[in-house]
């Protein structure tokens, strides 16, 4: 993942990464070993407390059944597993990221890649416009999805008006099983296409322009120097912009609070918001753990496998 | 928004083309933005039959109150906390572990670097569990060291493989040079690697204060006061009591969210970089 | 970064200051009461409770009901937690009370006989093995709410409706005359949980619970629960709910009912007063507008027609709570503010003689309901204790949004029963 973008800073000095770190004896040698001492062990107790206890305490705890108070007793093997696996919901939750996940690959990333490839050039407005599409990046999801509960509100919402304007009842995309995953769709790509088109912006603006030229010199029309230039040029950022929208897929909870809760009758969950709805919220710490274990499970196998298969070269 | 035409080939439909396409993009950005700041100035009542139009009469009421309240002073003071304290602390922790692994040689460094970049594996939220357990026994709940804390972990990995990445384009001959003048590690990182590094410790600050800043599964389940809440959570609680009072709602979101955008109109050269670069680099 | 130091050292010491701040005893009291009518009378009891006793600090918390359910295991977890919690009884409280959570407070409660002056059975629902962990306040019975206007524009009347097909019949009569029969919170899961519940109830009385709790008669998967839900379906197919009701809450379709927008919901007995600060209005709908049946019955159900669904609520005593927060809650439910909140017909009172406070038509009438009630089934959601409470509110939303048939859903209680916890 080398590629160094536009913005990255640089102290016009030699490039000096490939030295050795240094290893002098003598006087620096005290000092090194305080560094040693000082320096490493608060970012590691941090990160073992808080990361890596708490992912084998899940995998500990997914054997009990056990309500959080006092200590796990109630020893059930694999059976929190087998109850998972049994719950619908889990199940819905499961297909609802592969819906997001196909979402992002087939509208979010072409959507991203064109806007990306039109505001990379430079015109009046294409900052500005840049910038109004990166804000809802930016913005907290909760917000996010409260403001889009308001569009979707069945009686004061964008929605609502525009089917008053045309005389029907309107619908209360939300809170229709057939619909409130749709809905979240659209808010997922009116909220990260703006992130992905800037991943693409920054890649184009480091291309190599004289490729671009000498192409042209040489007769290509527009959209031959676009398809045999510059997309093969974009392939490791649109890897690493899939790599994302996959992993983004598997975190994403703050956006369906506000707008559903994961329903209504468990229609619109994520992986996450099952977590929290069946795990958390009802301090099933067995059960909830189980389920976090799968999504660990998910999300190493794969980073690995998506690192091995397509970004070798990287 | 819609000013996107260029000054030349006007007549050309691929330019045409390509302003509407922006221009309809454009819409379906703003018009959820501007219909929720435009309606926290209007009436319950006129949001109704106009929800995305302007107000037909400013009515300052919602905004003032909310102003004037202390609840939204409280929710911003403890975001700022939370934020900041996660920034900190991930800045001082992350910086003197990116030095160690960038400066020093020692027996296992490469095997400890490894273990740290784990944490970009996976979220928070498979874990959630456990360490809601482990803040609980470690008498955090409810604190804001309860939220800060796991947000600086899991902000670990990436941050210090950034920093390190940096660190190491100093110039080797720079330290060789302290190191024989008798200058300690410590000090060269102290005045010299910390002051060189200032851009990406705004980079790895801003994505870090981002995140945390706009956080909402953490202090859901470390946080019970709502004297704690941070603005995301606390903007939930408002929207429930106030179920449909959409004008009173959509007037505190966007107060909410207004320190975001001043912040991000203010500095958006540097946000876009670092969120971006973030992503890139990490 | 000099300035985000100051801001981290302001912080913690902020933090150092909150924690030397108390110097009296002050007893946190965590409520969910919308009704800021109610709200009132008890900020008044707290004060003069502090009045009559110097030192002791009353503060009231709030938290919205659903937020409530979901965050209260954390909550009790915390150090900080509230002294006084709010409580369904149930198995919900059966877990807080193995998990010892809970404050035994049974000495105190017996002492002086105070615990005779409360009715015994709504004593019991917060005993577990001889204990008290809390004391009940109010009693509620589920039933039908309705709008007089409405019920008079669709030609129901609703004194006649008094079996299921005469409910089904009704609906069909509305909604021929463009009148929303039956506003719903269904995202909250829990008011339409009252249909099959109820329906449970009137099919199989009070030997078909008891018996799928010892797990005879295929248990929840029974044939009196596969019942229940197909005549809930029997409902539902007839679209009787509000447009967009899966995705309402329940104070949202509360405040739609007291906006005289819907004929009838299937309520808490003191929805009758809260849908008046839930309406837009904030007046919501006046006595001589409102009308009450009770739950219709099944033709050929085993459950008494004076069996009622309804709540048993009180307040708990978390451990660790200073013993003032326990005589406070004595202090609280006494005859005299029982008779106080009863004339302001917020509760059925459960201090003997508080009932006397009583002076609504509406309040008497629940209040004889059930006075005259053998069989009086707490919410289940409450009841089966917290998780498998839950499963039964979700196959209740799940019926009602059509994604699962009436024998999955049983079978997937009796599942979520056998898993235990």
């Amino acid at each position: 993942m080398a590629r160094r973008i536009a913005s990255s800073p640089s102290l016009g000095l030699v490039d000096a990464a490939a030295t050795a770190p240094v290893a002098v004896r003598g006087p620096a040698w005290d000092s090194r070993y305080t560094v040693l001492i000082l320096f490493l062990p608060p970012a590691l107790l941090l990160f073992t407390l808080f990361v890596v206890l708490p992912i084998g305490e899940a995998a500990w705890y997914s054997a009990f059944n056990w309500n959080g108070f006092g200590k796990p007793t109630n020893w059930i093997g694999l059976d929190n597993y087998r109850f998972v696996l049994e719950t619908r919901a889990f199940w819905l939750a499961l297909r609802n990221n592969g819906l997001i996940i196909a979402v992002s690959l087939l509208i979010q990333l072409p959507l991203a890649l064109t806007l990306a490839l039109m505001l990379a050039e430079r015109f009046r407005g294409a900052v500005a416009l840049r910038m109004l599409f990166f804000l809802p990046y930016i913005l907290a999801e909760i917000a996010t999805g409260l403001i889009f509960s308001f569009v979707y509100d069945g009686d004061y919402g964008l929605v609502a008006s525009i089917w008053r304007f045309f005389g029907a009842e309107a619908p209360h995309l939300l809170a229709s099983t057939d619909t409130a995953m749709l809905a979240i769709l659209i808010v997922i790509v009116w909220k990260y296409f703006g992130f992905h088109m800037m991943l693409f912006i920054a890649a184009l603006q480091s291309l190599d322009k004289n490729l671009v030229e000498a192409a042209r010199i040489d007769g290509a029309t527009r959209s031959q120097v676009l398809r045999h230039i510059v997309v093969p040029l974009l392939y490791p950022t649109i890897r690493l912009s899939v790599f994302f929208a996959i992993i983004g897929s598997l975190q994403l909870f703050d956006l369906v609070m506000p707008l559903t809760r994961g329903g209504p009758a468990d229609s619109s969950n994520t992986l996450v918001s099952f977590l929290y709805n069946n795990g958390i919220s009802r301090m099933r710490v067995g059960y909830g753990s189980a389920v976090g274990v799968i999504l660990f499970t998910i999300c190493v196998t794969f980073a690995f496998t998506y690192k091995r298969w397509f970004m070798r070269d990287e | 928004m819609s000013n996107v035409e260029t000054t030349r080939a006007p007549f050309d439909p691929a330019v045409l083309y390509r302003a509407l396409f922006l221009a309809a993009i454009a819409i379906f950005v703003l018009v959820p933005l501007l219909a929720t700041g435009l309606g926290g100035f209007k009436s319950l009542g006129e949001l109704r039959v106009n929800p995305f139009g302007l107000p037909r009469h400013w009515d300052w009421q919602n905004y003032a109150d909310i102003l004037f309240s202390k609840r939204y002073w409280q929710l911003l003071r403890n975001s700022l906390i939370i934020s900041t304290l996660a920034v900190t602390l991930t800045l001082i922790v992350a910086s003197m572990a990116a030095f160690t692994f960038a400066h020093v040689k020692f027996w296992g460094s490469s095997m400890l670097l490894s273990y740290l970049t784990l944490g970009l594996l996976f979220p928070a939220a498979t874990a959630v569990l456990p360490l809601f357990i482990r803040v609980r026994d470690l008498g955090l709940l409810d604190t804001y060291f309860g939220v800060a804390l796991p947000q600086v972990a899991f902000s670990l990995a990436m941050s210090v493989l950034l920093l390190r990445r940096f660190f190491r384009d100093i110039p080797y001959e720079l330290l060789e040079a302290a190191l024989v003048d008798g200058c300690s590690y410590i000090k060269f990182f102290r005045y010299v690697t910390l002051p060189l590094s200032r851009p990406i410790l705004a980079t790895v600050g801003t994505i870090t204060f981002v995140n945390s800043w706009n956080a909402y599964l953490l202090p859901l389940v470390m946080l019970n006061t709502d004297e704690l809440y941070p603005w995301p959570l606390g903007i939930m609680v408002y929207q429930g009591e106030y179920s449909s009072e959409w004008h009173l709602i959509l007037a505190f979101i966007t107060l909410t969210i207004l320190p975001t955008i001043i912040l991000f109109l203010l500095a958006q050269k540097h946000i876009v970089a670092g969120l971006t670069a973030g992503a890139v680099k990490g | 970064m000099r300035l985000l130091r100051k801001l981290g050292l302001a912080a913690t010491a902020w933090l150092l200051a909150l924690g030397a701040a108390s110097a009296d005893t002050t007893v946190k009291w965590l409520h969910i009461e919308v009704n800021p009518a109610q709200v009132k009378i008890w900020e008044e009891v707290a004060r003069a409770y502090e009045a009559s006793h110097p030192g002791v600090k009353i503060e009231m918390q709030f938290l919205e009901n659903e937020a409530y359910k979901a965050k209260l295991p954390t909550i009790l977890q915390s150090k900080d937690r509230p002294h006084i919690i709010y409580s369904w009884a149930g198995g919900v409280l059966k877990a807080q009370v193995e998990a010892g959570v809970l404050e035994d407070i049974t000495d105190s409660v017996k002492s002086g006989g105070y615990s005779d002056t409360i009715a015994p059975a709504a004593l019991a629902a917060f005993t577990q093995n001889g204990r008290v962990f809390g004391l009940p306040v109010a009693l509620s019975q589920v039933g039908f709410l309705y709008n007089k206007d409405l019920m008079a524009k669709g030609n129901v009347d609703a004194g006649k409706i008094k079996t299921w097909d005469d409910l089904l019949g009704a609906v069909k009569t509305l909604k021929a005359a463009g009148v929303t029969p039956i506003v719903v919170g269904g995202a909250d899961k829990w008011p339409l949980h009252f249909y099959w519940t109820h329906l449970a109830v009137r099919v199989g009385g009070k030997p078909a619970f008891d018996a799928a709790l010892k797990g005879e008669n295929g248990g929840f998967a029974g044939e009196t629960f596969q019942k229940s839900g197909e005549l809930f379906k029997q409902l539902v197919d007839l679209q009787p709910f509000q447009n967009g009701f899966l995705g309402f809450k329940n104070p949202q379709a509360v405040g739609y009912f007291g906006d005289g927008k819907a004929a009838m919901i299937l309520a808490i007995s003191s929805f009758y007063h809260t849908q008046r600060a839930l309406a837009a209005d904030k007046v919501g709908l006046s006595d001589d507008k409102l009308g009450w049946f009770d739950f219709p019955v099944v033709p050929g159900g085993k459950g008494e027609p004076s069996d009622t669904l309804g709540g048993i609520t009180g307040w708990l005593i978390t451990k660790g709570a200073p013993k003032e927060a326990t005589d406070f809650l004595k202090f609280f439910i006494s005859k005299d503010v029982q008779a106080r909140l009863a004339s302001g017909n917020f509760i059925v009172p459960v201090v003997k003689g508080g009932e006397a406070g009583l002076n609504s038509a509406f309040m008497k009438r629940i209040a004889d309901n059930l006075s005259k009630s053998n069989y009086h089934q707490n919410f289940y959601d409450q009841s089966l204790g917290p998780s498998v409470g839950r499963v039964v509110n979700d196959v209740s939303a799940e019926i009602a949004g059509g994604s699962m048939n009436p024998q999955d859903a049983a079978k997937a209680i009796e599942a979520a029963w056998k898993q235990g916890n």
